[in-house]
């Protein structure tokens, strides 16, 4: 017997992994939206990529599974670029989970690129930077703990998701049966003792992860003090 | 005191919040005093069937019956856990079987369909039915054991096998057919029946092996087809009642059971696809 479901650990790295590259990728230049623009249509923006946090998973499970499911104009365009459904495919998952995480990623990086200075930014545009080349050479270099933040929040929700994948996943091995869906069903099955460990290792993966998040930033003020003075 | 603190401060903002909060509490304890529920943790086969049950029973007794649908297992691991139910009404034998052997739960003055009393055997109230299930617009609009062997068959929904009694009893049809290896990349794997009939009916599994509880709803009835699996394929699912040895409510759980085991209520039972343990028609 296996000490846990390696299988689905593995899976469980490789989604939050997947899905935190992914988050990052469309996260930071939202982010930068969000601080830069003077747009009206910000706090909508902002509004709604705050929404997975108070939003139960099942809607977004429901909305997933069914808007998206093959019995729908949409769902049949994504069924024929990817071969198959979106339900009950790592490719679902992905897509539920980056939804579902997107706060995590979107909400440290405006908290990091709002604290910069925007001396910085004004002096910046005077001398003709476009937003590509603030958010490359300021607001990047200048929030990187906020960066970090993001990754690793976005990477922690992304493993501990639960509703979104249990609603959609349909519990394959080794491409939706994550260790959350494994515990559950240990649980489930009344085996305490499997239930434990894979409890323990999603318990200490997690607060390595936060100690991580809330032990850096102090590191990296020892290091560059009056950075922001 | 405290209070009057408050009161002199925001006298007036205070007054419509302390009025509403006063209502609130009078609402909640009206709510409160009147009659708890009568808890009922059941088998997710029985979500098509039970509600207009309860009402029924509402109106022949008076007393308020309110269910809580899930996979057995599921409902078998919260009650050990200590959850609030006065009955519970599995798909299985086994479940409530090992709540009496966990000494959470007994039959004691249950007398089952065959007129035998036994304390420490759950009383059988009705059978399932596995069928597989598929939508008229799919490429099976009337499916067959032959839909299984199917190449195009793409996602067959079952429910778990190792928690739902209909997924223990899909699982063995799929193994007597000698399809289980053939098809274990193909299943979807669902909480429990009704989540099963969910990923079937919504197109996102190609078909599914439901409960015939949910094939025969109006609605699946409506957009899809079903085919009995022949029940030789499966154990029979003979499903179990257990009364919960914490209820409160003992009296009113008898009198849910005697009704549920009544011969109107098991004619029904057929006609909503189950198979009634006693006066069968």
């Amino acid at each position: 017997m296996n000490w846990i479901d390696w299988q689905a650990f593995a899976l469980t790295l490789k989604l939050a992994a997947v899905t935190t590259a992914i988050l990052l990728a469309c996260a930071v230049p939202l982010a930068a939206w969000l601080v830069l623009s003077r747009s009206r249509l910000r706090p909508v923006v902002e509004a709604l990529t705050g929404l997975p946090l108070i939003l139960p998973p099942t809607v977004l499970g429901f909305y997933l599974l069914v808007l998206l499911g093959p019995r729908t104009g949409i769902g049949r365009a994504i069924a024929q670029v990817l071969g198959h459904p979106l339900a009950f495919s790592f490719a679902g998952l992905v897509v539920g989970s980056v939804l579902y995480s997107l706060p995590f990623a979107v909400q440290p990086l405006v908290a990091g690129f709002s604290a910069v200075d925007t001396a910085l930014l004004d002096a910046a545009r005077l001398l003709g930077a476009g937003p590509v080349r603030l958010v490359r050479t300021l607001l990047i270099p200048l929030a990187g703990r906020s960066l970090l933040t993001a990754a690793i929040l976005s990477f922690l929700h992304t493993m501990g998701e639960f509703g979104v994948v249990l609603m959609l996943g349909g519990d394959i091995p080794g491409s939706t049966r994550t260790l959350s869906i494994v515990l559950y069903n240990q649980v489930e099955s009344f085996d305490y003792a499997a239930s434990n460990r894979t409890a323990l290792v999603l318990l200490l993966l997690c607060l390595a992860a936060l100690a991580l998040v809330y032990a850096r930033p102090r590191v990296l003020e020892g290091r560059s003090e009056g950075r922001n003075g | 005191m405290r209070t009057s603190t408050f009161d002199t401060t925001r006298r007036n903002a205070a007054r419509p919040a302390r009025l509403a909060l006063l209502g609130l509490i009078l609402v909640g304890s009206v709510a409160i005093n009147a009659q708890t529920p009568l808890r009922i943790a059941a088998a997710a086969d029985l979500q098509p069937v039970l509600p207009a049950l309860l009402d029924q029973f509402q109106q022949q007794t008076g007393i308020h019956a309110e269910a809580t649908y899930q996979a057995s297992a599921a409902l078998t691991a919260q009650i050990l856990n200590g959850a609030p139910f006065d009955i519970f009404l599995s798909a299985d034998l086994g479940y409530p079987k090992r709540l009496i052997d966990s000494g959470v739960a007994d039959t004691a003055g249950v007398v089952a369909a065959n007129g035998f009393s036994d304390s420490s055997t759950p009383v059988t109230y009705a059978k399932g039915t596995l069928v597989l299930w598929t939508r008229k617009d799919s490429h099976w609009p009337t499916p067959s054991l032959e839909t299984l062997r199917d190449p195009a068959l793409q996602r067959l929904a079952i429910a778990n096998p190792d928690r739902a009694p209909y997924g223990k009893a899909a699982m063995a049809a799929l193994t007597t057919l000698k399809l289980a290896d053939a098809l274990k990349p193909k299943l979807v794997t669902a909480e429990n029946i009704s989540q099963t009939a969910q990923f079937a009916e919504t197109g996102n599994a190609d078909a599914g092996l439901i409960s015939l509880t949910s094939a025969m709803t109006p609605h699946l009835t409506s957009i899809g087809s079903y085919f009995i699996i022949p029940k030789d394929l499966y154990p029979p699912i003979e499903q179990g009642a257990v009364l919960i040895m914490r209820s409160t409510q003992r009296q009113n759980a008898h009198k849910f059971l005697d009704f549920l085991l009544s011969a109107p209520v098991q004619r029904q039972l057929a006609r909503s696809g189950l198979t009634p343990v006693r006066w069968p028609q």
